[in-house]
């Protein structure tokens, strides 16, 4: 409080001299009250986005420590990182725990000087967690940028009442049999629609994200050594020819992730399948509302598993309260934090202890008609092969890979012009 | 663009200004140092805050645009490499068109609609005058914010108004955010929403100032109504009308915030951009993408000249044919 | 005469279609606004429902309490600062924008035509121009996230001068100023008790216009505030963004964002209404 009322002071004698002030307005890093002074902080804010599943453990922690948390939450991943790039810029602005995407942490590492090393300030965790996963939070500069929260293993929900309107299977381990390769899916998703008139996949958008991260260990829109390599990446095309595959049958409801359309459609009823990552499920189960409580249920995702998303906790340099902040991380993401975040909204833990605890391992997801979600996600979690992103990978994906196929869908675009719009917004949307 | 474009509609019969000669008097030097400064610490207090925070950030965005500039990194000087860029980069004439498309979409039936109102309104015996003014004025006081949210769901294409209504008629639901022609139309309509009433009144005031003498010595000569509208309210109205335009010229190329939350906050406009404005592009080339910012400045940039070559031709345009 | 008055009043006969088309106006102006107060009534469900409902139901009190209670949104804040900020601009800009005009329209200074086309010229200046660098600059001086950063750059407008200045050249007579003069009237003195109250019914217009109009604002608070210390509009963004799903909270808040604006509306709107079209024949 008082470092706002004092920098506000500060300002006002600055405007005198702002005419003359012909300073750059570049924003290099501002490190200026980024000490951690060890004083209890009365406030500790945290970034998130989507569902963490944090409300909970956050109060809880409210009472152990007497420190107030302030949990901000943004829908879009794709609304949270001009936030945080735009906080990092102007050195204002930032929480003091912010969750970073795999999509979005490697753009992040282009700067490490943002980010805090968290090892010193939380001791050594690396024996803590899936080791790939750990490793993945370090900076260039080997420094610790980030605690792991999750990953998202992948799965497929669906609404058990329609598919039984429809005359399809409804019990998870019968409709799983029903697709072992996405050819089976689309074939299964032409009876619905043929049953339903209705489209039975939300959007061909879920699918290419489905389909691209069950490349598992192969280059996506990057090569190891970041170049840009969208237009020739054998992963990419792979996952656009299923897309296109899956707009070519008809199947797919065309609603675009997180408009208001898509919100309204869980409630409603306009599509009956939608991709879950674990992270996915209490963003399903938001949408869906407690009307439709016991309607979704959660099968295998065709053709294997893989890993979409999933998240790091950091600390940005420009916080406070460094010290708490970290811990305050480290409590997030620790072996209960990560497992109440589970139960709470899906978030797969990547904690090893949580992964074993027998309250992850025998949870049943009550929304999702009592669904073993622990027993299911957290086999595939050790099968995972980390895939390599580069620094504008969630650029890339949003606004040139789904947009070009959302055209293709919508028949705005064939397919060769959709291929020519995604390969050349990816040029400027990837270049750093 | 002269300072009588837009003080265009002199009130009539208003004495005509400085015609007196200045009386020559012995004041104290304390009255005169008081006459020949104290104006220009009168107007100061603009001329200093735009200066500041106007002026300097323009000249400063024309610097930027000279650069490769990223705004969290380096800067190297390219001259006008930017500018050259914009000439060959589909996506920034992509958006010069939406702009101009929706601008006119929007603009012209407004305007229409703006004149027959106002035209309705102006008929002396018309009853609850007051309540129709207000009334027609009332979307004006609502955010853009607002607007857009409330329009936004409107225009759904699942379960929105607009398409249940439609669909009494038997229309097929729209996707609008999906086809150049269904955006623009849904965008258009928030613009008009919020800015018609504001028109008409303008416009109905221009109305109120012509002579009712005219009207009846029309009238004599065997004029209708609409003929009367013809032949004395527009020729009349023609310097409101200037104002009119260019005020909405200046808005309309400007638009950001309807087609931005109409896509749900998506800077991009559409999946093929097919509502993405100029105003959108440069903010895509900046805030959004900081390495972008030389770029978006160059953007900024021709959007003003765009401005002021539009608000120019509109000028020359509306004043020659409304005669 | 008599024939030339039945006449007129003949031509000036209104019909019932001009009712009809006013009518119809005045609904379509008034159903979106009607749309959001109903659905802030009812359960988020609403929102999809075909029809959609035309009656409010009971349940604004509940919506309303759910974004007063989201920590993010911070949405009293936001009112407080909105309040703040509109009523710091709009004192300065009825300040700044009659002293201005009362210079341009009735004093004489070398450069005086010069300036003022300066001031029309700045009208056309697009309001987005500079937002990059401003954000630079605002960063720089440390007003990111500070209401000085929305409230200082607005205290003097080019639309508040040109209208001060329109309106004070036939609203006050220049015998007037003279004769002040004589009586050794500063010229400070003369704008005080001379001018200002001259120009009252202009500032008021002018002040409801410029409050409106800030504390609508969206794009430059969105830009430089966070939801830490926002305006309403931004409160009422990152209701929307972040709880994207509730739609009768979300339009619950926006109807309480709008509310005050027509209430003022609704006491003063034969002023505004009256002063827009004064100031449109002036203009």
């Amino acid at each position: 409080m008082s470092v706002s009322t004092r920098r506000r002071r500060y300002a006002a004698v600055a405007l005198a001299t702002v005419a003359a002030l012909a300073t750059t307005t570049a924003c290099g890093d501002d490190n200026e009250g980024g000490s951690s002074d060890g004083a209890k902080p009365e406030k500790l804010v945290v970034d998130t986005f989507g569902e963490a599943g944090y409300e909970d453990l956050v109060k809880q922690y409210e009472q152990q420590t007497g420190i107030k948390i302030e949990l901000r939450k943004v829908a879009q991943l794709n609304e949270f990182r001009p936030r945080v790039v735009r906080s990092l810029a102007t050195g204002k602005g930032a929480a003091d725990v912010i969750m970073l995407e795999e999509g979005i942490l490697n753009e992040f590492k282009l700067n490490p000087g943002n980010w805090v090393d968290l090892a010193p300030l939380v001791g050594d965790l690396s024996k803590d967690y899936l080791s790939w996963k750990y490793e993945l939070g370090k900076a260039p500069d080997g420094r610790l940028m980030g605690l792991p929260t999750d990953v998202g293993g992948l799965g497929l929900c669906y609404r058990t009442d329609l598919f039984k309107d429809a005359g399809l299977p409804t019990g998870r381990d019968e409709v799983s049999a029903l697709w072992p390769t996405w050819e089976k899916f689309i074939e299964t998703g032409q009876k619905y629609k043929q049953a339903t008139g209705k489209g039975f996949v939300d959007s061909v958008t879920t699918a290419v994200n489905a389909v691209l991260f069950q490349q598992n260990g192969g280059d996506l829109f990057y090569d190891k050594d970041d170049n840009l390599i969208a237009d020739k990446s054998p992963a990419v095309k792979a996952a656009w020819d299923q897309a296109v595959a899956i707009a070519d049958a008809g199947i797919s409801a065309k609603i675009t992730t997180w408009s208001p359309e898509w919100n309204a459609g869980f409630k409603q009823g306009t599509f009956a399948v939608n991709a879950c990552p674990s992270w996915m499920l209490g963003i399903v189960e938001s949408n869906s509302g407690p009307e439709n409580a016991g309607k979704w249920d959660l099968a295998a995702v065709p053709g294997g598993a893989g890993n979409w998303g999933g998240s790091w906790l950091g600390v940005p340099t420009q916080s406070k309260h460094q010290a708490e902040a970290a811990k305050l991380a480290a409590f997030l993401t620790n072996t209960a934090g990560q497992v109440a975040a589970f139960k709470k909204s899906g978030p797969l833990p990547t904690n090893l202890k949580a992964l074993e605890d027998p309250s992850f391992q025998s949870f049943t997801n009550k929304y999702f008609s009592d669904a073993p979600t622990g027993k299911i996600f957290g086999e595939g979690v050790q099968k995972i092969v980390p895939t390599h992103l580069g620094p504008k990978h969630q650029a890339v994906k949003e606004n040139a890979l789904e947009p070009a196929l959302r055209a293709y869908e919508s028949g705005q675009a064939n397919a060769a012009k959709a291929w020519e719009q995604f390969t050349k917004d990816a040029a400027t949307q990837g270049a750093f | 663009m002269s300072l009588s474009a837009t003080t265009a509609p002199p009130s009539r019969g208003a004495p005509t200004k400085h015609t007196q000669p200045r009386r020559r008097r012995g004041y104290s030097r304390f009255t005169k140092l008081d006459m020949k400064y104290s104006p220009y610490l009168y107007v100061a207090p603009f001329f200093v805050l735009f200066g500041i925070f106007g002026l300097y950030p323009m000249l400063w965005t024309l610097w930027m645009s000279l650069h490769d500039w990223d705004l969290v990194g380096t800067h190297t000087f390219i001259g006008l490499e930017n500018y050259s860029a914009l000439l060959s980069d589909d996506y920034f004439w992509n958006a010069v068109r939406n702009t101009f498309g929706m601008f006119v979409l929007a603009t012209v039936p407004q305007l229409a609609l703006a004149l027959f109102l106002a035209n309705l309104l102006n008929r002396p015996m018309l009853r609850a005058r007051t309540f129709f003014r207000m009334a027609i004025f009332v979307p004006n006081v609502v955010s853009v914010a607002a607007v857009a949210i409330v329009f936004g769901m409107l225009f759904q294409r699942d379960f929105g108004v607009v398409n249940w209504f439609l669909g009494i008629f038997g229309v097929d639901a729209i996707d609008w955010r999906r086809e150049w022609w269904s955006s623009w139309i849904a965008i258009s309509t928030m613009v008009d929403w919020r800015w018609t009433g504001y028109n008409t009144l303008i416009l109905l005031a221009g109305m109120q100032a012509i002579p009712r003498d005219l009207y009846e010595a029309a009238a004599m000569d065997g004029a209708g109504p609409w003929r009367q509208f013809w032949t004395v309210t527009l020729p009349m109205l023609r310097p409101t009308f200037v104002f009119v335009v260019i005020l909405s010229t200046i808005g309309g190329l400007q638009l950001f915030v309807e087609p931005l939350i109409f896509n749900n906050g998506n800077i991009m406009g559409g999946t093929q951009r097919e509502f993405q404005t100029v105003q959108m592009y440069m903010f895509e080339n900046s805030i959004h993408n900081l390495s972008r910012a030389g770029y978006g400045a160059a953007v900024a940039w021709a959007l003003f000249l765009m401005i002021v070559v539009v608000s120019v031709l509109n000028f020359v345009i509306t004043r020659r044919s409304v005669k | 005469m008599t024939t030339i008055s039945t006449g007129s009043k003949r031509l000036w006969r209104t019909s019932p279609l001009t009712y009809i088309a006013l009518i119809l106006a005045v609904l379509s102006s008034i159903y979106p606004l009607y749309y959001m107060f109903v659905i802030a009534t009812r359960r988020n469900d609403a929102i999809n429902d075909t029809p959609p409902p035309f009656t409010p139901s009971s349940l604004f009190g509940d919506n309303i309490n759910r974004a007063l209670d989201n920590d993010t949104a911070n949405l009293l804040q936001g009112i407080v600062n909105s309040v703040i900020v509109a009523s710091v601009v709009t004192a300065s800009v009825v300040l700044t924008g009659s002293l201005a005009g009362f210079a341009f329209a009735k004093l004489k200074f070398r450069g005086r035509n010069g300036l003022m086309l300066a001031v029309v010229a700045t009208m056309m200046v697009p309001t987005q121009l500079g937002i990059i660098p401003l954000w630079g600059l605002m960063q720089d001086i440390g007003w990111y996230d500070s209401l000085l950063a929305v409230t200082v750059p607005f205290l003097a407008s080019a639309f508040g001068v040109f209208m001060m200045r329109q309106y004070a050249s036939s609203a006050v007579s220049d015998e007037l100023i003279e004769a002040a003069r004589i009586d050794g009237c500063s010229t400070w003195r003369i704008y005080w008790n001379v001018v200002l109250p001259a120009l009252r019914p202009a500032a008021a217009v002018l002040g409801l216009l410029t409050f409106m109009q800030t504390w609508n604002e969206f794009v430059w608070p969105f830009a430089i505030l966070s939801s830490d210390n926002p305006t309403l509009q931004v409160s009422l963004s990152t209701l929307s963004y972040a709880y994207y799903t509730d739609y009768s909270m979300v339009f619950a808040a926006t109807a309480v964002g709008t509310v005050p604006l027509i209430v003022v509306f609704i006491l003063f709107g034969r002023q505004i209404i009256g002063g827009i079209m004064e100031g449109a024949v002036k203009a």
